[in-house]
C-alpha cells in the first residue's frame, strides 16, 4: 500500500521543480500542476477503502505517537484529500488555459503550494505542523491574489496578507499556550488532558486558535478580506480559494472544536455563527452587481451553512454538512471557472453586461446554471440532497430554537436562488446589444467544466455513492475516544 | 516582586503583542502597519520561548558532566520559534513587496486613500 506521505511529498517536491522545468519550457511547465493533482487524486482513491475500514497513523521520524509528528488519515482527511486533489486537478486543466500571460511558472508553483499546505492541513495530527501548512496555503493565497499585479488585485492582496497575518499571530499565541498547558502538540495526546485542565487558559487558548483560524474559514464577523481577494483573484484562483482554501479553514475550526478541545458548549455558539454568517453573506451577495463579488458573498454564506450543519452534532447533520461541503467545493468551483471565461469574453465583471451570453457561449453558460441550479438546492444537482440532509438532521433533535434556526437557513437559500435566478436571467433571457457571434470558451477549459457538470448530477442522482464516506467521516468528529486511541495505541 | 520576577518574560512578551496590535489597528500607513505586525510576531515568539525557558538553564545538550535534565531548557518552543521567524520573514517580505507595488500603483501608502474596494 501506498504511504500517505506521498499526498504531501510528491506535490512538494513537483511544486520546486516547476521553475526548473520552466527554464527549459514554459508549455511544458504548466503541466506538472495537472500531474501532481492527478497523481494525488489516485492515491487518494487507492486509500479510500482502507481508510474507510481503519484510520491510517504515520508516525514520522520513526518515533512513537506523542514524541513525533503524526499524520492522521481518516474517513475525515481522506475526503478533504480527495476533494482538494479533484478540484485541484480540474482547475489546473482549466488554468491551461486560462492562464497564459504574467509570470506563468510561479504561478504553477505557488498553486501546487497552496494544494499541498491545504492537503497538510487536513492529513496532519499535530497542531504546530498544522500551523506551518497553514502558512504555506495563506501565503500562497496571499501572492496568487495578487497575480495580476493590477490595482485591485494588490490592494486586496495587501488586506488579506494582513488580516491574514495577525489570524496567524492569534493561531500561533493559541498554539503556545496549548503546549504551556499540556507540554505537547500532539492533537491526540491533548485531546487526552483536555478534559482535566484548568478551564479558563484552556478556553483562552481554544478562542485564540478558533479565532485565529476563522479569519481563514471567513465566519462571520471575520470575513473582511473575503469578498476583495476572492474577486480580484484570477478566476481560477478565485475558485481554488472558494472551493478549497475557506474549507480547509473551516476543516480546522471543526477539528479544534470537536476533536482537540472536545467542546461541546462551544457547539451552540458556532451554531448561531453559523446562521449570522449564513444570512450575511446571502444578503450582501443580493446586493452586489459584480458577479465574482456575488459569488464571493455566496462563498460566505454556504460556509455558514457548513457551520451550522456541523454544529448541530448529530451524525445525520454532520453528515449533511459534509455533503453540503462537498457540493459547494464542486458548484462554487464551477460557477467561478464558467464566470471566469464570460468575463474574459464580456470584458467587465458586471451582471448587466452578461446579457446574451446564453446564445454566444451556450456551453459555458449552461455549465453556470447547472453550479447555480446546484448550489440553490434544485433537484437533480448535488445540492439538492444535502440541504435535505442538513434539514432533516435539524429538525429530526426537535426544539423550538433549530427549527427556527432552520427557518431562517431556508430564508438565507431563498434569497440565494432570487440572486441566482436573475444572473440566470440575465445570461439566458435578455438580448444582449452588442456581439452575437459565438464565442466559446477554450475546449480544455470546457473538458475541465464538463467533469464538474457531470460530478454534481451523478452525485445529485446517485447520492449513495458517497454518502458511505460522508457517514464515517461524521462518526471520527463526533466519536473522540476513537481518534485518541487510534493514535496514542 | 516575585511575581514580577517569575512572569517578566510573559509581561514583556504580551507588551510587545498589545504594541503591535495597537500599531495596526491606529495607524494608517502601510509600512508602520507592517512593523506593527513584525513586532506583534516578535512579541509571540518571545512568549513562546519563555513558555520552555528555565532562569539560568542551559542548551539541551549533555556537554559537561554533573549536567541534569531539570537544568534544561524545553528544546521544543526553541524549534517552533525558529520555524515561526522563518514564517514572519516570508510575510513580512511578501508585505514589503505588495506595499511597494502598491506605491507604484497609487501612488500613496495611506490606507484611507487606497480603499477603492467596499462592501
Amino acid at each position: 500500500m501506498v504511504s500517505p506521505v506521498l499526498l504531501i511529498v510528491i506535490p512538494l517536491g513537483l511544486a520546486f521543480c516547476v521553475p526548473l522545468i520552466g527554464m527549459v519550457s514554459k508549455r511544458f511547465a504548466r503541466f506538472v500542476p495537472v500531474v501532481a493533482c492527478l497523481f494525488n487524486l489516485v492515491v487518494s482513491v487507492q486509500l479510500l477503502p482502507a481508510v474507510l475500514s481503519k484510520p491510517i497513523v504515520v508516525d514520522l521520524g520513526g518515533f512513537g505517537a506523542p514524541f513525533s509528528i503524526n499524520l492522521f488519515v481518516g474517513p475525515v482527511g481522506i475526503l478533504f484529500s480527495l476533494l482538494i486533489a479533484l478540484a485541484g486537478f480540474v482547475v489546473s486543466l482549466y488554468a491551461l488555459a486560462y492562464i497564459d500571460k504574467g509570470p506563468t511558472t510561479r504561478y504553477h508553483t505557488l498553486y501546487l503550494l497552496l494544494l499541498v499546505g491545504a492537503t497538510g492541513v487536513v492529513l496532519t495530527g499535530d497542531v504546530f505542523n498544522l500551523f506551518v501548512f497553514f502558512e504555506i496555503l495563506c501565503i500562497s493565497s496571499y501572492v496568487l491574489v495578487a497575480y495580476r499585479g493590477d490595482k485591485d488585485g494588490v490592494e486586496s492582496a495587501v488586506k488579506y496578507l494582513i488580516q491574514g497575518a495577525l489570524g496567524s499571530a492569534l493561531l500561533l499565541t493559541g498554539i503556545g499556550l496549548l503546549y504551556g498547558l499540556f507540554g505537547t502538540l500532539n492533537m491526540a495526546h491533548i485531546a487526552v488532558q483536555a478534559g482535566s485542565a484548568d478551564p479558563i487558559p484552556l478556553f483562552v487558548a481554544m478562542a485564540l486558535i478558533v479565532v485565529g483560524l476563522g479569519v481563514e474559514a471567513a465566519i462571520f464577523p471575520l470575513n473582511a478580506w473575503l469578498p476583495d481577494a476572492h474577486s480580484s483573484a484570477p478566476s481560477s484562483i478565485s475558485a481554488i480559494l472558494s472551493g478549497i482554501a475557506i474549507e480547509v479553514g473551516l476543516y480546522a475550526v471543526v477539528r479544534m472544536v470537536f476533536t482537540v478541545f472536545g467542546a461541546s458548549s462551544m457547539l451552540s455558539f458556532l451554531m448561531f455563527l453559523g446562521v449570522l454568517t449564513l444570512l450575511v453573506g446571502e444578503l450582501c451577495a443580493f446586493a452586489q452587481s459584480n458577479i465574482k463579488r456575488m459569488l464571493a458573498y455566496s462563498s460566505i454564506g454556504q460556509i455558514g451553512l457548513i457551520i451550522f450543519a456541523i454544529a448541530i452534532a448529530t451524525s445525520g447533520s454532520i453528515t449533511g454538512g459534509f455533503f453540503q461541503l462537498v457540493s459547494h467545493t464542486l458548484s462554487k468551483a464551477l460557477l467561478f471557472l464558467a464566470a471566469g471565461y464570460m468575463i474574459y469574453r464580456s470584458g467587465s465583471m458586471d451582471i448587466s453586461s452578461l446579457e446574451g451570453m446564453g446564445k454566444r457561449m451556450p456551453l459555458t453558460a449552461f455549465a453556470f446554471a447547472v453550479g447555480a441550479f446546484s448550489l440553490v438546492g434544485l433537484p437533480p444537482f448535488a445540492g439538492f440532497p444535502s440541504k435535505l440532509l442538513i434539514i432533516r438532521g435539524a429538525l429530526a433533535d426537535g426544539g423550538a430554537l433549530l427549527a427556527l434556526l432552520v427557518g431562517l437557513v431556508l430564508l438565507g437559500t431563498v434569497i440565494e436562488g432570487a440572486y441566482f435566478f436573475r444572473v440566470i436571467q440575465t445570461v439566458f433571457f435578455k438580448k444582449g446589444d452588442g456581439e452575437t457571434a459565438r464565442c466559446e470558451a477554450p475546449a480544455i477549459a470546457l473538458v475541465s467544466m464538463f467533469v464538474l457538470v457531470a460530478l454534481i448530477i451523478v452525485i445529485g442522482v446517485y447520492p449513495s455513492l458517497i454518502i458511505g464516506v460522508l457517514n464515517s467521516a461524521a462518526s471520527e468528529l463526533l466519536v473522540r475516544a476513537d481518534y485518541i486511541g487510534r493514535v496514542l495505541g | 516582586m516575585s511575581f514580577l520576577q517569575d512572569y517578566v518574560y510573559y509581561i514583556g512578551a504580551f507588551g510587545l503583542v498589545l504594541i503591535g496590535l495597537f500599531i495596526i489597528l491606529s495607524r494608517r500607513n502601510l509600512i508602520k502597519v507592517i512593523i506593527g505586525l513584525s513586532i506583534l510576531d516578535t512579541g509571540i515568539n518571545l512568549f513562546l520561548i519563555s513558555v520552555g525557558y528555565i532562569s539560568k538553564g542551559t542548551a539541551p545538550i549533555f556537554s559537561k558532566p554533573g549536567l541534569v535534565a531539570e537544568d534544561m531548557v524545553d528544546p521544543v518552543p526553541q524549534a517552533l520559534v525558529l520555524t515561526s521567524i522563518v514564517i514572519g520573514v516570508a510575510v513580512l517580505a511578501l508585505a514589503l513587496a505588495l506595499a511597494m507595488r502598491l506605491h507604484k500603483l497609487h501612488g500613496t501608502l495611506d490606507l484611507r486613500k487606497i480603499g477603492e474596494l467596499k462592501w
